[in-house]
């Protein structure tokens, strides 16, 4: 699963890149319509697969407050 | 004197920075964000301070990045990069009168370099909001091909792109006819255009159908 999250957001900052080399249409629907929502799924299957591997749970280990 | 003059006092805006800022930036950032997820990609899992910055990286350069293409997409360039608006765009070179967007545009009335933008956008944040918003559906349209010919604007122009520069001119004020109340109030709710009936086309019919533009 990271392997397809980085898989992702490489192909949204390759995406970003062209459109920052050359911005025209074609380029800017490619940023909005495929460098976007890749990016949004790498994000969202990292933080998946945080979760899954405990990463936010609620474990009662939490530091106790000081006050 | 040529029928096309050169040179650096003719290029607008006059002077551009040694490094465009706006363009390098999202580089910059997203040049290690590669690496990093390269990284991730070959071994399959990142040191925990390593993911944050793969995290962080990609998406401040996204930001960095839709600053720029908010930005650069202003340029008249940029709108007729598609094809549908290839003819529109070359429209504005005409210097024969017959449509209104190139009388601006050949006279220097609005910033040659966002001349598109200047008219089809409000004013204040709202009118730059609707603007993107509605140049995502056109993106969106271009590239499925959802569109007829000839294209038509969505809804009636906004007079107040017009009178933002027009209303408080002592030229514009001094015409007659901008001085009738029926016609203020024909204009001021939209039942009247400023084109048509008294000045020429905003765009020449032969380039909103797809053609080429008449010089």
């Amino acid at each position: 699963m990271m392997r397809v999250a980085c898989l992702l957001a490489l192909v949204a900052l390759a995406v970003l890149i062209i459109a920052a080399v050359h911005l025209d249409g074609a380029t800017a629907t490619l940023f909005s319509f495929v460098g976007i929502p890749a990016l949004v799924a790498a994000m969202g299957l990292y933080v998946l697969q945080r979760w899954r591997a405990g990463a936010f749970h609620w474990t009662g280990n939490s530091r106790p407050s000081t006050r | 004197m040529s029928a096309a003059p050169t040179g650096a006092l003719f290029v607008s805006p006059p002077v551009e920075p040694a490094v465009d800022w706006l363009r390098a930036l999202p580089v910059l950032v997203a040049l290690p964000a590669v690496a990093i997820l390269l990284w991730g990609l070959v071994r399959g899992r990142l040191p925990p301070a390593v993911a944050v910055a793969a995290l962080v990286l990609p998406a401040a350069a996204y930001g960095l990045g839709m600053l720029m293409v908010m930005e650069k997409s202003k340029d008249v360039h940029f709108c007729g990069s598609c094809h549908v608006m290839t003819p529109i765009a070359e429209s504005l070179h005409a210097t024969d009168g017959t449509s209104l967007a190139a009388i601006h545009y050949t006279r220097g009335l609005v910033p040659t370099a966002e001349a598109c933008y200047t008219c089809h956008s409000g004013y204040g944040i709202w009118g730059t909001f609707s603007a993107k918003t509605a140049g995502v559906v056109h993106m969106l349209r271009a590239a499925t091909g959802r569109y007829v010919l000839p294209i038509e604007l969505n809804g009636t122009f906004d007079i107040n792109s017009c009178l933002g520069c027009h209303a408080g001119a002592a030229s514009f004020r001094a015409v007659a006819e901008h001085q009738d109340p029926d016609l203020q109030a024909a204009l001021l709710s939209r039942t009247m255009s400023c084109t048509g009936a008294c000045h020429p086309a905003a765009h020449p019919e032969a380039a909103l159908t797809g053609g080429g533009a008449a010089s």
